[in-house]
């Protein structure tokens, strides 16, 4: 789909306007992350303001194991069971954080969440042990292969994924073939398609009709006989496991993090973005608002090859509308370095004011609103022409 | 650590003169603290606005004060009216800052108030992105740092706050006396606009009942708006302080930095009560001072003075989740 619009009369302008594949891989395991958010913040309605500790934690989890640092697992532990056990262990944070965190709500909980988030993010930020320069973060030293996604134990199975090393794929089924990249995009995206669907499973399952109830009318719930606080805990718990599969997957794609990255509350309020623009409460909004997020800032900063406006603008200006002043002796080639390299999170933050004012139930809320349910039932029903 | 060294540090740290110094320490950090945290507690006491773009507020303000003292104090002469130009660039700022404050209210927030708290919240939160990075542009375009010239700004200062006054047995840095004279100040005179003027008065019903201060004729909107100002206002005077504080300095991380301090003294304080935030600014400044004193020269871990201000989030919270003074849980989810 990609290559063909590339290849397409308008590539120039396709080209501009696209994602290319490494940031789609960024979309995949960040919009997993904040499904991971949206689960415990969309359907309980307890936003979790500090939710960057679990997604810090995964992804500290992966590179401290595979330099060794935690006590019982060798380096060469398979990546797969080092997400399953970074997940177990943000679930062990979360039922310690909740447990205190749960006997709050409203802005109260968000403010304490944010506050546990931030003991850990300084904690990581001093602690020597993870890093040489806990400052900056760790990186995998001890492990030169890259993190193979597939069954532990299976090798025909494993597909390494990598920022800068992976596998590549031929002659697939006799036609498709495969960079490292697409690789890593097609296996990191097959991980948080399951973790998307295992998700939505526990949404629709009753544990989720009650989280949902918590968050209608917490007070009725109770009276019904649920023991909220139980529900909210087991909620936290599973976003957490989620939250860390996805900090897993960032730090054995970029094979580095730093506790920016990760911990840093600022990382929840990308979540939070996401999926407001997404719609809160659908599971799968966040991914399409972190996708529209990452498209937006792409398309007006990107300042390297290939893509992005600033390149374009560049090329497709002439030399003479370049050097024109506009404003006391501001060139438009000035403004345009001015006003669009770097600095995407100013039309961003304008995009999501808006969404705040205009479309509070965000891209997938609203177009549900419009069909009157969920877009695969609603379009189904409509191609099978049903009376509804 | 082993107990001999340990006594050892207590007796040094029990010393009178040492011990005097770390309560001034201690109380200049609170004046910061009440600064930053006073505009936020004003907004959501009086309007249940819980502002996330309060720290970007204050980075501005440290800005535009830096900004206004080149302009202003640098061109005067003589001490005393650089000294004048001084106070009045404060007030300017102040001034500034509420206004930007009030048409922030205008435009954007009264569109909220009948949604769920959280989409003020959200909003804000959109607002620090834009202003931060509004920020970055200018300071970026303007070149303002990490240039010489930005040194300029804080050589303008009076002579006061670099030097040190001798009080008995310490002496004490000028520039912390003079923290400490402002935030009394300031609380002093919210205080006493609040609860001693008529239009504090109205202020307070507002927050009440704005059904019936509407009735009788008062316009809630309005005095929401200057609600808003105000807290704006005092936010931009924090940041002028800061931008002199070494420990600080003007940044655009400077409003994420802020931001969190302000949040946890506010809650610690309990929500919406400007005492418990006086109090828990306090509280949290005397520990800051005092942990600080001991991890610098006794414990060695970088990270512990930072993460002091959320432990005692976190204590507090669990000991008292309503906070200092506070009554009962404000907002919803």
């Amino acid at each position: 789909m990609y290559t063909v619009l590339l290849n397409s009369p308008l590539s120039s302008e396709m080209a501009t306007v696209l994602p290319d594949i490494e940031t789609m891989i960024t979309v995949l395991y960040f919009a997993l992350f904040a499904m991971s958010f949206d689960f415990i913040s969309g359907y309980t309605g307890y936003l979790s303001f500090g939710h960057a500790a679990f997604y810090g934690t995964g992804a500290y989890f992966v590179i401290l194991t595979s330099n060794g640092k935690i006590p019982g697992l060798a380096t060469g532990t398979p990546f797969m069971l080092m997400l399953v056990l970074a997940g177990l262990a943000a679930v062990v944070l979360a039922l310690l954080i909740g447990a205190v965190s749960f006997r709050l709500s409203g802005v109260y909980f968000a403010m304490i969440t944010l506050g546990f988030s931030q003991v850990l993010y300084v904690f990581i930020r001093g602690w020597d042990y993870a890093a040489s320069n806990p400052r900056d973060g760790p990186a995998v030293l001890e492990r030169t292969d890259p993190f193979s996604i597939g069954i532990p134990g299976v090798d025909s199975l494993n597909l390494a994924i990598g920022q800068l090393a992976g596998d590549e794929v031929e002659g697939l089924l006799g036609v498709l073939n495969f960079g490292t990249t697409e690789v890593s995009y097609y296996m990191v995206g097959l991980v948080v398609l399951v973790c998307y669907f295992a998700m939505q499973r526990i949404i629709h399952s009753p544990f989720g009709k009650v989280m949902v109830a918590i968050r209608e009318n917490e007070e009725r719930a109770e009276a019904i006989g649920y023991n909220t606080f139980w529900y909210k805990l087991g909620a936290f718990g599973v976003s957490a496991f989620f939250a860390a599969v996805a900090g897993g997957l960032f730090a054995g794609f970029q094979r580095s993090v730093s506790p920016e990255s990760t911990f840093y509350f600022t990382v929840a309020g990308d979540a939070l973005l996401a999926s407001i623009i997404g719609g809160f409460g659908t599971l799968a909004g966040p991914l399409y608002g972190y996708l529209f997020d990452e498209s937006v800032t792409e398309f007006l900063s990107k300042s390297g090859e290939g893509g992005g406006l600033l390149p374009y603008l560049r090329d497709h200006l002439g030399e003479g509308t370049l050097s024109t002043e506009v404003f006391n002796g501001l060139t438009v080639q000035e403004g345009i370095d001015t006003f669009l390299n770097g600095h995407a999170e100013l039309y961003v933050g304008a995009v999501f004011i808006l969404f705040v004012l205009f479309v509070p139930n965000g891209l997938l809320g609203t177009v549900r609103d419009r069909l009157g349910g969920h877009v695969g039932k609603q379009v189904a029903a409509r191609l099978r022409g049903d009376e509804r | 650590m082993n107990s001999i060294l340990f006594l050892d540090a207590l007796g040094q740290f029990l010393q009178p003169d040492n011990l005097a110094s770390v309560l001034v320490d201690g109380l200049a950090k609170a004046a910061l603290y009440v600064m930053i945290a006073g505009g936020l507690t004003l907004i959501f006491g009086l309007m249940g606005v819980l502002n996330f773009a309060h720290g970007s507020l204050t980075m501005i303000g440290a800005y535009l004060g830096g900004l206004l003292m080149v302009l202003a104090v640098g061109q005067a002469s003589g001490p005393g009216t650089r000294l004048l130009t001084f106070f009045l660039a404060l007030a300017a700022t102040f001034a500034l800052l509420a206004g930007l404050g009030g048409a922030m209210e205008v435009t954007l927030i009264r569109r909220l108030y009948d949604r769920p708290p959280v989409y003020q919240i959200l909003l804000t939160f959109g607002l620090t992105l834009i202003l931060d990075e509004l920020v970055r542009i200018v300071v970026l375009f303007y070149g303002l740092q990490p240039t010489s010239e930005w040194q300029a700004a804080l050589g303008t200062k009076p002579g006061f706050l670099s030097s040190s006054v001798d009080l008995g047995i310490i002496s004490v840095a000028g520039l912390d006396l003079f923290e400490i004279a402002v935030g009394a100040l300031t609380v002093g005179a919210l205080w006493a606009f609040l609860t001693r003027t008529r239009y504090g008065l109205i202020i307070r019903a507002g927050s009440e009942d704005a059904e019936m201060t509407e009735a009788l004729g008062i316009d809630v909107r309005r005095v929401f708006t200057v609600v808003f100002a105000l807290g704006a206002g005092v936010a931009g005077a924090a940041g002028v302080l800061l931008m002199w504080d070494a420990s600080w300095g003007a940044s655009v991380p400077l409003a994420s930095h802020t931001l969190l301090p302000a949040f946890v003294v506010v809650i610690i304080g309990g929500l919406g009560t400007f005492r418990g935030t006086v109090v828990a600014a306090v509280i949290v400044g005397l520990t800051d001072a005092v942990m600080s004193w001991w991890f610098i020269n006794e414990i060695d871990f970088a990270g512990l003075p930072q993460m002091t201000i959320f432990l005692i989030l976190v204590v507090m919270l669990i000991l008292r989740p309503q906070g200092l003074f506070g009554v009962e849980e404000v907002g919803g989810h």
